[in-house]
């Protein structure tokens, strides 16, 4: 196992028994630094959801205080690689934790409640690709949901902790299969695992690719693709290189039903593979197979996409033709009508300094990585080509940051980083290495200063405090606006009217009513402006055309959030991102526009508590006028 | 040694087709993990990186799901169980007969290597689960309350104007109250713009959910009349029409 193979130049082995005593010393004193970042990131939560000071301190006190001698632990050239492989294994458990701990008892990012939702319609109805009305596509992309509805089926487990027990295993396996590939790439396993926590720096590591979503259990998967297409390459009979073809193929299957984007990730990345070992002297059956193998998971990728998710371009286009808009309008208007970086964040300047030095850190890192490379000639063709292919895939990082600066873009941009990160991980691996065993008095020091700076700086601008912490109920916000006074309404309606039922609602009743009431929300679109219900003015008629849709798609609910009048939404949308709706700092609603509903005959208000009502359309009395008196 | 996998494979899967509510997470992992050793040995994959049967077992949950939905069966912990053995099956069967060629090369330093991985996974659940339990157990902020009303019963299901007998309606309503004290609210209820009578008070118990029965007269004649029930700043509105001549 590469993994676990001593470093390159390792007296380890030899001394296996004196380090034993040592070993268990520093294993203990890793778990207690282990149990201390743990209160220390309870005590961050508990600090922020009770608004006292110092959450974001107690954060960083309790990653760093572990991670940091972890890493100084796995970079040491000293340390056996068993005990490498297993602080490595510490460090991925030990990184889910701030995850694990924002929401540990039911979903809570917003296509966590997509993911959970689809779960358990598999788990209800016994079959896979219901339509998702949170995120349209999901339900074609069945990989994630059907493992966790199968996990909780066959164990009895909550959808909720099956997919915990899913995440972790993905979690761990990413951090596994990005120091196994490292260490085909450069056949040493201490800069297997130096790639490792190099790749556990992205901005999506801690919160995003762990949350309840399919590029969660995606990206391992093109992970791991990738390994088993490296070993294929460097097979050398053929028995062997059609075994780990044969897996190749599997595991970009697998991808490909996992998620989109990650299949299409994985497919560049696996051209970007082929083109470098391409030409190599001695590499010609490595390139054949690479190229192969590309076709293969590209034409998989294609017929999933053509025969069952052909939503899926409608879904992703806007947003790449948007941001590119976007970029251009940038450019024409010298920088205006693009995103302002931390915005009215409550982030702490450090954080924010952080989120800006990390891209210029890692644009030095590997710029000094590709002058090693260039220096240092691997002789091997494949291995040069993987070299060459993981700085080219790094590089791509950059361009993708420009993308941040838009708002269609920024979402994609944030997807792309666990892609290009992986690129960036494998090459600048061996240079810290080398930097280690060169000046290892001055680098080390160093270099934890940078593993921490490029940890905050880069998980800063990955995710907003509002879903890194708990805190007070906050309208607006995917994370806080769910109150129990919502989950009542939603349970009421699924208890009382069955589930399955078509509702108009606002962005966050729709997740709520989507996932736990069990019903089909929309939240509206340019063709379906829903929202033009709510913007009716009291005493106004609602468009024709939309009371036409609503009434021959048999939709037959109005949910009405009264904080939509009293308060801005913290993320700045009431329904979806192109809604027509001013966001000026004031609400967008006022109270009347709202409890028009009140007094329309065709709207019949069933439930209310409050900030919540549940109408139900009667669409046959829409032009009954009221008699007597009134 | 794939006879052993196969038939802890096999063995796995028919407990958790049984559902014996008895560590059955622990028998799912191990069926996973012996169904993944059994994909890598049937794919004749001789040295194998730390992590791939992991991900070969994994994939086989989706694998299954999507065979099941292509031939019509429900998916369930059954059919999902039968699948695995199935799977199990099949793998072990493709890799007995690689064997005949040649057993797969075993890895010396996998029961150490195990080890240092089950330590740590041990210490780290430890950790990271009290962390965790402790977090869910403590004192949290409470949460807003809120006090809802709703039509209840027969009422629940109303889609169109109600026709009213001359003696009016008995409207059954739903009162549930979280996170709020105890409170005395008006209940009022209005036909057209007139007060039905004058309010009575209602007790609202907190943390209680109670049915309250609300005479509603009938509206004066048969014009579209709209009927409102309010219990302190919570109403229900729906609309009918009185025994007299429609208008």
């Amino acid at each position: 196992m590469t993994l676990t193979a001593p470093a390159v130049g390792s007296p380890i082995a030899e001394e296996k028994p004196r380090k034993i005593g040592q070993n268990a010393w520093w294993g203990a004193a890793l778990t207690a630094a282990g149990a201390a970042g743990a209160a220390a990131l309870v005590a961050a939560d508990r600090a922020a959801e009770w608004g006292r000071p110092g959450a974001f301190g107690f954060f960083w006190l309790g990653m760093l205080v572990f991670t940091v001698p972890a890493v100084w632990w796995i970079c040491r050239r000293e340390t056996t690689p068993l005990l490498r492989t297993s602080v490595l294994i510490a460090y991925a458990c030990f990184t889910y934790l701030p995850k694990l701990l924002r929401n540990p008892t039911g979903p809570l990012y917003h296509d966590e409640f997509a993911h959970w939702r689809q779960s358990r319609v598999i788990l209800l109805d016994g079959r896979l690709f219901d339509p998702n009305p949170i995120v349209r596509v999901i339900g074609d992309f069945p990989g994630l949901h059907s493992t966790v509805a199968a996990l909780s089926a066959l164990t009895g487990a909550s959808i909720w902790h099956s997919a915990l027990a899913v995440l972790i295993a993905a979690h761990l396996l990413v951090v596994l299969g990005v120091a196994v590939l490292a260490g085909q790439i450069w056949r040493d396993g201490r800069t297997a695992a130096v790639a490792a926590i190099a790749y556990s720096l992205n901005s999506s590591f801690l919160f995003f690719d762990t949350q309840f979503g399919y590029e969660s259990l995606a990206v391992p998967l093109m992970i791991w693709t990738l390994v088993t297409l490296h070993r294929a390459m460097r097979a050398t009979g053929r028995r062997d290189r059609a075994g780990w073809s044969a897996t190749t193929v599997l595991f970009s299957a697998a991808t490909v039903t996992t998620h989109h984007l990650t299949a299409l990730g994985l497919i560049a990345i696996m051209l970007v593979f082929s083109a470098a070992v391409t030409g190599r002297r001695g590499a010609g059956p490595a390139a054949w197979t690479a190229w192969a193998l590309t076709a293969a998971a590209a034409g998989l990728t294609a017929g999933w996409l053509f025969w069952v998710a052909p939503k899926t371009a409608g879904y992703l286009d806007p947003y790449l033709g948007r941001a590119l808009d976007q970029i251009a309008d940038m450019a024409n208007d010298g920088g205006s009508g693009g995103r302002t970086l931390f915005s009215k964040s409550v982030a702490p300047w450090w954080e924010q300094k952080a989120a800006f030095a990390a891209p210029i850190l890692a644009f030095a890192a590997i710029v000094a990585a590709a002058w090693r490379l260039r220096r240092h000639r691997d002789p091997d063709p494949v291995g040069r080509g993987a070299a060459v292919a993981a700085l080219l895939v790094g590089a791509c990082y950059f361009p993708a940051a420009l993308l941040i600066l838009t708002p269609s873009g920024a979402e994609g941009a944030r997807r792309s980083w666990a892609f290009s990160y992986l690129g960036l991980a494998l090459v600048v691996a061996p240079l810290v290495v080398a930097l280690l065993d060169r000046w290892a008095r001055l680098a080390g020091p160093a270099l934890a200063a940078l593993f921490a700076v490029m940890l905050v700086g880069n998980t800063a601008a990955g995710m907003n405090p509002s879903y890194r912490f708990p805190g007070p109920s906050a309208y607006g916000s995917d994370t806080r606006s769910i109150t129990p006074e919502v989950l009542a309404a939603a349970n009421w309606l699924r208890s009382t009217q069955g589930r399955g039922l078509r509702i108009v609602a606002d962005r966050y009743s729709g997740l709520v009513f989507g996932s736990y009431g069990g019903q089909f929300p929309v939240t509206g679109s340019v063709t379906f402006p829903t929202y033009d219900l709510y913007l009716a003015e009291p005493g106004r008629p609602v468009p024709q055309p939309l009371i036409t849709q609503l009434s021959s798609w048999n939709f037959g609910y109005l949910i009405v959030d009264r904080r939509m009048a009293e308060e801005v939404p913290e993320i700045g949308i009431y329904f979806e991102t192109n809604e027509p709706i001013p966001h000026d700092g004031h609400p967008a609603f006022t109270l009347g526009q709202l409890t028009k509903f009140d007094y329309t005959p065709w709207t019949i208000k069933i439930y209310n508590s409050g900030d919540i009502a549940i109408y139900r359309f009667d669409f046959t009395s829409i032009d009954s006028p009221l008699g007597g008196p009134r | 040694m794939t006879l052993r996998i196969l038939a802890a494979a096999v063995a796995a899967a028919g407990l958790l087709a049984l559902g014996l509510p008895v560590l059955l997470p622990v028998v799912a992992l191990v069926a996973l993990l012996a169904v993944g050793e059994l994909w890598l040995r049937a794919l004749g994959l001789r040295e194998r990186p730390l992590g791939l049967a992991v991900v070969s077992g994994l994939i086989s949950l989706p694998m299954i799901a999507l065979v099941l939905h292509l031939t019509g069966v429900r998916i369930e912990a059954r059919t999902l169980a039968a699948g695995l053995a199935a799977l199990a099956l099949l793998l072990g069967g493709v890799a007995l007969l690689r064997e005949r060629s040649g057993p797969p090369v075993a890895d010396p330093d996998f029961p150490r290597t195990l080890g240092a991985i089950a330590i740590s996974g041990v210490v780290a659940l430890v950790v990271g689960g009290a962390a965790t339990f402790a977090y869910v157990r403590m004192p949290h902020p409470p949460q807003p309350g809120y006090t809802s009303v709703a039509l209840g019963g027969w009422a629940a299901d109303i889609d169109r104007p109600v026709a009213f007998p001359p003696r009016g309606l008995e409207v059954p309503i739903r009162v549930s109250s979280a996170g709020e004290p105890d409170v005395v609210a008006p209940l009022s209820v209005r036909v057209g713009d007139r007060p039905a009578g004058p309010p009575r008070p209602v007790t609202i118990s907190a943390d209680s959910t109670r049915a309250v029965q609300v005479h509603v007269p009938a509206p004066p004649d048969g014009c579209l009349h709209r009927i409102e029930i309010s219990l302190g700043a919570a109403s229900t509105v729906f609309y009918g029409r009185g025994p007299g001549r429609p208008c």
